[in-house]
């Protein structure tokens, strides 16, 4: 079942920054090298759709006509999908539950279809379980996974070990009498007040519902577990690697380093920076050098010039942005400057371009592709 | 201010991430504390980047006033729900024997929407209190979260209410989502950049709002950059390039910024064709640069960007 060839690439970063650009550019690069790759956005707005000009995504893998794009023949296959936390939810209850019918009532329950696209970290943790099916369905050589802001991403890290928690049979011990005692019960707690508190923070009937939810739930409690402790240990593979995509603003640059910090906690392997919307030093001008024939010709000069010392400012802020960004980052992190990019990002064309500054697949995992 | 009367207490800022949220609450706050209103802005989900604008270090759950009339505060849902509970049972020992316990606390951080319904909550307190002779606060700004989020916090009330259907935490979200809900007490100020992908982030937010796009009382389109030349002069001198070296370069450069002008005059009216609502063009480079620093800002430029808000013309 399990498919330790397929490599996973997750970029996080900030709002803002280029995240679902540059996972769509990384995808593009990798699967024109010959790869078959998939992308994986998580982002409800659709970005990756727009980006990938191919229409509306959905959960199910859609395939980029790059052969039709580009006329390239390299072997690849490009994939994009976009997680819909629902489908994937209610496929995952489907499987582990015991019977259609235990499947049938947990799906029916008020609270599951709540909680299934409500719950927070549900969109994450549903993330987590469509990477690890992709990577597990032996179809792809590297799966790219486009997160979220940054915050969000952290509850995506931890998802896994979070759900596992709310799935923990202590909990189920302490909400549900146990089974074949007719239904639930919802308040069988140790004590009194801890019960007054949640009927008063929920009322009883919500209570209820909950606890009957877990009750439902309880079946497939095992087989979630072993999920999520796969989905852990995807995470730490050792061919798995986190960019941390950031702009030269201080604020995505905290986040960035905020989010580094996560990884190293939690050991999940750092790939490198990935700083976009890096100014270049405008071409030189010397205004007084130039004198215009007419009144536009002198306003066209002074333009140009206005506009060389803007970017030029620019230009010098952005490198010690930069250079104050890898000087707080581990000593010889990988780091890759992408440049301001003009026109629109969502033009595939764009995508491509954006493409000569990232890195290749044996950047990032070495000439053997194992990343060790 | 004879407006303020009228005027909804509750502006609630949203848009995208990166698009400048808190950089617009700010300067929103501010200009009403320098008109004499007593101000709040607050924070949502944990973030504490107000006080760094202010070249503060740090706020939390508790009150922090930044300047005269001017006072921020950083909801975390943890605190929101503690206050929420403690203000429930009142007592807090059983808040920390049931919230703090290893066991339940996963239970409650499953509870759907509560995250969110609380800090609504908070923000609906705040709106409400009472200080001797009237409101404690005559604005409450709210430097919502990211898109998604947002619009989870801003229909977390009604959410709430649809899973509760009865029972004290259904009451008090009924009472939140009644003010909440209502264009007289609250407003919603969408930020947007000019870049295509943004523009279609925010049309799809307002899309996704519902019931609550009678509250949108405009668009702030962030970073909008100045032109260096009128399109006339351009076409009609920017020949003399020829003969400079580079030139061809430096032409690219000037273009590329006349292109962007562009680009944001075709945003603000997709934007307006697409809400109904006014759109207001806002620049300021000194500004962004401070942010690209780290910088605090210096409070003439969060004034200068809330002159080009208008916040009286928007009905705010």
């Amino acid at each position: 079942m399990s498919a330790p060839h397929t490599r996973v690439l997750v970029c996080c970063g900030s709002g803002g920054v280029g995240k679902t650009s540059l996972s769509a550019a990384l995808a593009i690069k990798l699967a024109r090298s010959g790869l078959r790759v998939a992308v994986l956005t998580i982002d409800p707005a659709r970005r990756l759709a727009d980006g990938l000009g191919v229409g509306a995504l959905g959960n199910d893998a859609r395939e980029v006509p790059l052969r039709a794009l580009f006329g390239d023949d390299g072997g690849g296959r490009l994939d994009a999908l976009m997680l819909d936390a629902r489908s994937t939810f209610d496929n995952l209850v489907r499987r582990f539950a015991p019977d259609a019918r235990a499947a049938q009532r947990v799906l029916d329950n008020r609270y599951y279809q709540f909680a299934s696209t409500r719950l927070g970290g549900s969109h994450e943790y549903m993330a987590m379980e469509r990477l690890l099916e992709l990577v597990q369905s032996g179809a792809y050589d590297v799966v790219v996974l486009d997160t979220p802001p940054t915050r969000h991403a952290l509850d995506f890290l931890r998802a896994p070990e979070r759900m596992s928690g709310l799935m923990d049979q202590g909990v189920l011990k302490w909400l549900v009498m146990p089974a074949g005692v007719g239904g639930w019960r919802a308040l069988e707690f140790g004590s009194e007040a801890v019960s007054s508190v949640l009927k008063a923070l929920l009322g009883e009937g919500t209570v209820g519902e909950i606890a009957e939810f877990f009750d439902a739930f309880r079946g497939l409690g095992d087989g979630m577990r072993q999920r999520s402790l796969a989905v852990r240990a995807l995470l730490r593979a050792p061919t798995t690697r986190f960019f941390l995509v950031s702009s030269p603003a201080a604020a995505a640059r905290a986040e960035a380093l905020f989010f580094l910090a996560v990884l190293r906690e939690e050991r999940m392997p750092f790939g490198g920076f990935l700083i976009n919307r890096v100014a270049a030093a405008p071409p030189a001008f010397s205004r007084g050098e130039w004198s215009g024939r007419s009144p536009a010709e002198a306003l066209a000069l002074d333009a140009v010039d206005a506009q060389c010392a803007e970017q030029a400012d620019l230009a010098a802020a952005h490198a010690k942005a930069v250079a104050a960004l890898r000087a707080e980052g581990p000593a010889g992190a990988a780091c890759w400057l992408v440049p301001e990019q003009s026109g629109e990002l969502h033009e595939l064309s764009a995508l491509i371009a954006l493409g000569a500054a990232l890195p290749d697949a044996e950047s990032v995992w070495g000439a053997d592709g194992t990343g060790a | 201010m004879t407006m303020s009367g009228q005027a909804p207490r509750v502006v609630l800022v949203t848009g995208k991430g990166g698009v400048g949220k808190t950089v617009v609450s700010a300067s929103l706050a501010l200009h009403y504390a320098s008109i004499g209103l007593r101000t709040v802005l607050v924070e949502t989900a944990g973030a504490t980047n107000v006080s760094a604008l202010f070249g503060r270090t740090g706020s939390g759950y508790a009150l922090t006033e930044l300047r005269p009339r001017l006072s921020t505060l950083s909801l975390t849902p943890e605190a929101a729900i503690e206050d929420y509970v403690v203000q429930q049972i009142r007592f807090k020992r059983l808040y920390t024997m049931v919230f703090k316990n290893r066991v339940m606390g996963p239970f409650i951080d499953a509870v759907p929407g509560l995250h969110d319904a609380v800090q609504l909550g908070k923000v609906f307190d705040l709106s409400r209190e009472r200080r001797a002779g009237g409101h404690a606060w005559d604005r409450v700004v709210v430097d919502a979260p990211a898109t998604g989020h947002g619009l989870t916090m801003l229909g977390s009330a009604r959410s709430m209410m649809e899973l509760t259907r009865a029972g004290p935490l259904h009451e008090g979200v009924k009472q939140v989502q009644d003010v909440i809900g209502d264009p007289r007490h609250t407003a919603v100020l969408l930020v947007s950049l000019a870049e295509g992908l943004p523009v279609n982030e925010t049309i799809e937010l307002w899309e996704r709002l519902g019931e609550s796009r009678a509250l949108l009382r405009g668009v702030a389109l962030n970073l909008c950059l100045p032109s260096p030349i009128g399109a006339a002069d351009w076409r009609d001198g920017s020949g003399v390039l020829d003969a400079v070296p580079n030139g061809a370069a430096l032409r690219g450069l000037v273009e590329r910024r006349l292109q962007r002008v562009d680009q944001q005059a075709a945003a603000a009216e997709r934007l307006h064709a697409a809400t109904g609502a006014p759109v207001r063009a806002l620049s300021d480079l000194r500004a962004a640069r401070d942010g690209l620093n780290g910088r605090p800002w210096a409070e003439p430029d969060l004034l200068r960007l809330a002159a080009q808000l208008d916040p009286s013309g928007l009905g705010l």
